[in-house]
């Protein structure tokens, strides 16, 4: 044998090595993380019961069911729309794991956008997993994409079309379920994710749905709720309450030009009540410094701090960071307060439930020490 | 000297040395380097994050070998010589106008897929011989495919950087139609004149008629441009009838390819393919390089020091750093710059309007496509004419670069006054 | 369907980068050859 064939047939086993070793790696965190709901709930759907065309896909996704004793209104959490937003998904399953509901159902689906949690972007550096201890010992939990995985409905178009309104954004955007609300039962496997929710929400009849997001810090809408028209009132007066919980949030009318998005489609095309909320999000932001799990958690970044200085940010920045008991608390008082609000709002189907820390409790009397993971992980199981 | 510093100076270094003592491939010093980055950073080897890093190019891999093989077919089976004789035969009478045609069909096939790969492959290797034929040298005939490669990219309808950009900060694509044209194909029409009036005003068609490969036509009559008729539609109905599900471009340089091996003279379609790879491996290696070499810079915190640093810049020097970083960050990728540089320049610049400045910046970010080591406008336009050296393309073009970043910051700087005036 | 097609063509350019890969003489040019492949490959079997 030559020379030529020897080397060439060593690079090829070598190339075959690192894509079997890291192929290995990619297979593993497709697995969904392990979640351990509570007493609270007292059924678990999945959202191809709403939308049979999805079952055994990447878009399929667990539902949590928490009823009350009494009747109530209906209520619908969105967490992990986006995967590498993580204060929505863990203030999901603190809901599924600490909440007890009293009056009305909840509905809670951790994982939205299933398909996100099943891979990372390129050229973002973004951990895998991130660690909590919690009550049972420390638990691991996905880091995924913004974006659904590439694999469920590759190759994307150049440019994406929403099939509703014609808007034209970047070819990635077609895997984004929050730019593909109301969805198409026909569509692409995000479109018929976003479908789903949507027949939930019909199905069910739900009052109220919350999308819980995080942004860049250096993103304009953070730290903010986006309510549509039909929910202006019930975020205002939540609002109200928020602010004497020490919590700054500043409301936003869902733009009537931008479209797939929950607050604008979801009022749009069903009758639920539709608010999207946002914290600050270091590890996702363009601007961050090293990219790892503990960025995630605790928000400390040094190119934050720097560019705070600058003006460049709409959140406070500095040393301590944005711990994630401080984002998931925001979601979780932004739910109490808007729901309470809606309750008093809507009397003849209130929304009440317990068990749930408050921003207070998971975040301002918190030992700072504990910030970053340990707080968070008293209130999962 | 902050950690991430010396992490960028550590990867820079081994870059520079692979590259230039040690002369290695491209694409292997830019593994090299990013393997030393990650470990100076203190992450060891990570594997999966360099592999990661680069399936930011997969399609793009798609993209440029199929387009090759579409150029090499058609190269082979005629269509290209044919349809050169054709163009010059029906416009030799009026150089100028027919230099400014020239750039616009060079500029098509970006324009169409907002890909400046696209348009140099394609129609760059189409309108190659008919500008060498016209008398431009070889060098000035790549300078104008590169530069209408990547204003085809901007100008609309599709501009991928300005949808990027754009989504950063969530303005839909909407509104961008004619800030582009404005922006675009003034300098397209100066840089063809720029490059070619100087040779094309002294044609004379009795003298090139007999170097015209007439063969092709009078062989096979019409059925030889059929592929690229091909090309061109499949490209247009994808994009206009929005109903039908978008093939791609791959999928489009393989049909048209395909058509090709019946439309003129035979073809060994497996040598052809093959050696249509082998031209394009030293990029796609490259590509791959590069997205270890993102992926690393992320990681370590590096990217996040070089953000921060073009922006802390005072307010004047805010259009200097831009002008520089967008275009330097650009030689990993343009859309890449688009989404790390463009998106917080459009927030630095948020006093004017938002429109305008993104299409504008999508505009300094197209000369990432022409910043080496990718330079992948630069490279193929070398490649498609023929030129050995593609480093002379990128020299021939920094006056244009120069001018192109001009315009964009006048057109960002009176901003608002356009937007009044716009419809 | 449209994703099968596009497995394809990757497999179109997977052989032909492997052809390349035997044919090419200068080792670097052959690990050149051999990075370009690891994506490919783990597309085509649509683990990444």
């Amino acid at each position: 044998m030559n020379k030529q064939i020897i080397t060439a047939s060593v690079c090829l086993l070598a190339a075959l090595s690192v894509a079997g070793i890291t192929g290995k790696n990619f297979m593993e965190v497709k697995k969904p993380d392990e979640l351990r709901p509570g007493p609270g709930v007292t059924q678990t759907k999945m959202l191809s019961d709403y939308f049979p065309d999805i079952a055994g896909t990447n878009a399929d996704s667990t539902v949590y069911v928490m009823e009350g004793e009494q009747p109530g209104g209906k209520m619908l959490v969105l967490g992990g729309t986006h995967a590498n937003e993580p204060s929505g998904y863990l203030a999901a399953i603190t809901f599924v794991e600490s909440g007890k509901v009293e009056q009305g159902t909840v509905f809670v689906i951790p994982r939205t956008c299933n398909s996100g949690f099943t891979h990372n972007d390129p050229q973002e550096g973004s951990p895998q997993y991130y660690t909590i201890q919690t009550k049972g010992g420390p638990r691991q939990f996905r880091y995924g994409s913004r974006a659904a995985n590439p694999l469920d409905q590759w190759p994307d178009p150049d440019v994406y079309v929403h099939a509703a309104s014609g808007q034209r954004l970047s070819g990635s955007e077609t895997r984004n379920i929050n730019r593909t609300y109301p969805g198409r039962p026909d569509g692409t496997l995000t479109e018929k994710a976003s479908y789903a929710v949507r027949q939930l929400i019909d199905t069910e009849g739900v009052n109220l749905t919350f999308d819980l997001h995080e942004a860049s810090p250096e993103y304009p809408v953070i730290n903010a709720t986006v309510a549509h028209e039909t929910a202006m009132s019930i975020a205002s007066n939540g609002m109200f309450e928020l602010q004497m919980a020490g919590i700054a949030m500043s409301l936003e009318p869902s733009p009537t030009n931008l479209h797939g998005l929950t607050h604008r489609e979801l009022g749009d095309y069903t009758d639920t009540l539709p608010l999207l909320m946002e914290t600050a999000n270091a590890s996702q932001g363009r601007l961050r410094g090293k990219t790892n799990a503990d960025l995630v958690l605790t928000g400390k970044d040094k190119c934050y701090v720097k560019a705070q200085k600058l003006g460049f940010l709409y959140v406070p920045y500095d040393e301590t960071g944005h711990p994630i008991e401080e984002r998931v608390g925001r979601h979780l008082q932004g739910i109490y307060e808007y729901s309470k609000a809606y309750s008093a709002q809507y009397p003849e189907s209130p929304i009440v439930y317990n068990g749930l820390p408050s921003y207070q409790e998971l975040f301002l009397d918190a030992d700072p020490s504990e910030l970053g993971g340990t707080q968070l992980g008293k209130y999962l199981n | 000297m902050s950690i991430e510093l010396i992490i960028f100076l550590a990867m820079v270094v081994v870059f520079a040395g692979g590259c230039f003592l040690l002369k290695l491939p491209v694409s292997i010093s830019m593994v090299l380097s990013s393997v030393v980055g990650a470990l100076v950073g203190g992450q060891g080897i990570p594997l999966r994050h360099l592999v990661e890093g680069t399936f930011s190019y997969v399609d793009t891999i798609l993209v440029i070998a199929t387009a090759m093989i579409f150029m090499k077919v058609i190269q082979e089976s005629g269509a290209l010589d044919a349809l050169s004789a054709l163009i010059i035969e029906k416009f030799h009478k009026i150089p100028a106008l027919l230099l400014c045609l020239i750039m616009l069909v060079i500029m098509f096939p970006g324009m169409i897929t907002g890909s400046s790969t696209a348009a140099v492959l394609t129609a760059g290797s189409i309108m190659s011989p008919v500008l060498i034929l016209m008398g431009v040298p070889m060098l000035e005939t790549a300078c104008i495919i590169a530069m209408g490669g990547i204003l085809g990219m901007i100008a609309p309808p599709v501009n991928i950087p300005a949808m990027i950009i754009g989504g950063g900060i969530d303005i839909p694509y909407v509104g961008f139609e004619i800030p582009l044209a404005i922006l675009t194909f003034p300098l397209a029409f100066l840089f063809v004149l720029m490059f070619g009036y100087k040779y094309a005003k002294k044609i004379s068609y009795e003298e090139i008629a007999p170097k015209l490969n007439t063969e092709p036509r009078e062989k096979f009559g019409f059925k030889v441009y059929i592929p690229i008729f091909a090309a061109i539609i499949l490209m247009v109905v994808n994009k206009a009838v929005p109903q039908i599900p978008d093939l791609g471009m791959p999928l489009v340089f393989l049909i048209s390819a395909v058509i090709g091996l019946f439309t003129g003279y035979k073809i060994d379609i497996l040598k052809t393919c093959k050696e249509a790879i082998n031209s394009v491996l030293p990029v796609l290696g490259i590509l791959m390089g590069v997205g270890m070499f993102i992926q690393i810079m992320t990681l370590t915190g590096v990217r996040g020091l070089i953000v921060t640093s073009c922006i802390s810049l005072p307010n004047l020097l805010l259009y200097v750093a831009m002008a520089i970083s967008i275009p330097l960050f650009g030689a990993v990728s343009s859309y890449g710059a688009a989404s790390v540089l463009g998106v917080p320049f459009l927030m630095a610049f948020l006093a004017k309007d938002q429109i305008i400045t993104a299409a504008a910046i999508s505009l300094i970010a197209s000369l990432g496509d022409m910043m080496p080591p990718t330079a992948l406008a630069g490279i193929f336009a070398a490649q498609v004419v023929g030129l050995k050296k593609y480093t002379d393309v990128l020299k021939r073009c920094i006056v244009p670069a120069l001018i192109l970043i001009a315009w964009a910051i006048l057109i960002i700087v009176f901003s608002p006054q356009l937007a009044a005036i716009l419809p | 369907m449209i994703t099968l097609i596009y497995r394809g063509i990757i497999a179109i350019v997977m052989s032909f980068t492997v052809w390349n890969l035997y044919t090419e003489k200068k080792i670097a040019l052959q690990a050149n050859a051999a990075i370009v492949l690891i994506p490919l490959l783990l597309r085509l079997l649509m683990i990444k």
